[in-house]
């Protein structure tokens, strides 16, 4: 069932922003800002595109294979920190020294290594997309009831078994709290280093127009941009609400960068 | 042998991770696998940072960045606070605010830096407005969450006794959620560092990210690194200093973590 406010607001909120554009690109009547109509004129033209398409497309690959690799490697790391304390000590100080690293800007470092192909953005994504995750399966992880893992171990349950039938489960809300903090990472990340490293994807042609001075194109480019973090995160909050419907609805997005 | 006591011990295990990173880099400069070129010994990047550090014109990009990042940090804050406040004191702003930071919250700010760019002009402006885009959601968000959970009998008792709605808020409501007004700062204060680096790095012809990218246009691995350790000092140090600013700000809320 869809509730009216919650899907209504947003769609309002866009189109004020929109209007708002609109009238102060008018305003303004500068180059460097086109009206809103000219900007989203532009839009069935990129994605029409077959050869922009394949760089959105190449580039969300990228974002999904690097976000799914991130969160199978955090996922793990989190829960068991959260559950033993010389794990968390093993790993709270190296978490701490990589937390204000900015992880788009080891591009041009990883690309000396990995050279300019899909395994350098991969691996920025996936540097971009585990800290939330682990955090946040930590903060779950660290938070379940000692009783359900005494009655657990007390019928028998070994270790592991424990970690994935009862500490996944039950930290699940929270694990799902991080994935959507580092789905939208990754959007940024992506995003970020694309237009650090200027090869190829979205990043690359957003800055090849503002070079080429097709201002309306990069204005669109802003907007598919923004609207597919909008969407991703909108989608997410469906899926994390029909999976754990249960728990309780999680705070608005509290969203770092990278 | 006696067992070391438990903080001594937490402290030493989580030196491992760290010291078996940097001795791989050491092992693996050292194996001749990979090439100075491309991955240059600890030892050489940590004395190439101290000289730096030591140096004016490194001084002077690290100066450019720090204005930026406060310049921009500073806005951020005032507008977050202010909005956040509005979002809980007043239903009508409420209602405007919150269905607008639903849709701009998620979306990557960095691609607004071009729309920056040709409104703002390459130059400091449009770096400050790109780290106040980034900064001020966090902000926004721990105001307005935070300024909602406060006990309303406080405000209630307040405006009993007199004081006017706006006096109440900034008076009463403001400074009891300020645990959670300052954990959004914190959070939005390492983000600005890591912001204004990557501006710097996309187009710029000063600071510590235009010396990143200067550096790697001309493969001298040793001076990426430099600005790259530098910069997540930076981040550490304004972090650690924001938690003790926060911890005395912050003596005698029952609260406070």
């Amino acid at each position: 069932m869809i509730r009216p406010g919650p899907t209504l607001a947003p769609l309002a909120a866009c189109a004020a922003l929109l209007v708002a554009w609109e009238i102060g690109a008018r305003l303004a009547g500068i180059d460097g800002l086109p009206p809103a109509s000219h900007a989203l004129a532009q839009i069935p033209a990129i994605l029409g595109d077959p050869e922009s398409l394949l760089h959105i497309g190449a580039s969300l690959r990228r974002m999904v294979v690097g976000f799914a690799l991130g969160v199978a490697a955090a996922v793990p790391i989190g829960l068991t920190m959260g559950r033993s304390r010389h794990v968390a000590a093993f790993f709270n100080p190296l978490l701490m020294v990589i937390y204000p690293v900015p992880k788009a800007a080891l591009m041009p470092v990883i690309m000396l290594w990995l050279g300019v192909g899909d395994a350098s953005k991969t691996l920025v994504i996936f540097l971009g997309v585990t800290l939330p995750v682990i955090y946040h399966s930590y903060q779950g992880s660290r938070a379940v009831e000692q009783k359900m893992l005494w009655s657990a171990a007390a019928m028998g349950m070994t270790a592991p078994a424990r970690l994935v039938r009862i500490v996944l489960p039950a930290a699940l809300p929270e694990i799902l709290a991080g994935c959507r903090v580092g789905l939208v990472l990754a959007l940024i990340t992506m995003v970020t280093s694309e237009m650090i490293a200027r090869q190829t994807g979205l990043g690359n042609i957003l800055f090849n127009s503002l070079d080429m001075a097709q201002y309306d194109t990069v204005y669109a480019m802003i907007v598919i941009i923004g609207a597919l973090g909008f969407v991703l995160d909108a989608a997410f909050e469906w899926l994390r609400g029909r999976l754990v419907a249960w728990a309780e609805p999680s705070h608005p997005i509290m969203v770092g960068t990278t | 042998m006696r067992a070391l006591p438990a903080p001594i011990a937490a402290s030493l295990i989580g030196a491992l991770p760290i010291a078996l990173i940097v001795g791989l880099w050491q092992a693996i400069a050292m194996s001749g696998i990979a090439p100075p070129s491309l991955l240059p010994a600890p030892g050489t990047v940590f004395t190439r940072l101290v000289q730096q550090l030591g140096s004016a014109a490194y001084l002077d990009h690290v100066a450019t960045t720090l204005i930026r990042l406060f310049a921009g940090f500073a806005i951020a804050a005032l507008t977050g606070v202010t909005l956040g406040v509005a979002m809980t004191g007043s239903r009508w702003a409420g209602a405007v605010i919150a269905p607008l930071v639903r849709v701009l919250a998620p979306v990557p700010k960095i691609a607004l830096y071009p729309a920056f760019i040709l409104t703002l002009g390459f130059e400091d402006a449009s770096k400050i407005a790109l780290v106040v885009a980034d900064a001020v959601f966090p902000i926004l968000l721990a105001t307005s969450q935070g300024t909602a959970a406060v006990e309303p009998k406080l405000a209630w008792s307040a405006q009993a006794a007199g004081a006017s709605r706006l006096r109440c808020l900034l008076t009463i409501v403001l400074p009891a959620a300020l645990p959670s007004v300052l954990t959004g700062c914190r959070i939005a204060l390492v983000i600005s560092c890591i912001v204004v680096f990557l501006a710097e790095m996309i187009t710029s012809t000063d600071g510590l990210g235009h010396l990143l990218v200067r550096a790697a246009r001309s493969f001298q691995s040793v001076d990426m690194f430099v600005p790259l350790i530098t910069i997540s000092l930076l981040g550490l140090l304004l972090n650690a200093a924001f938690n003790a600013l926060r911890r005395r700000l912050l003596a005698g809320f029952p609260e406070a973590d």
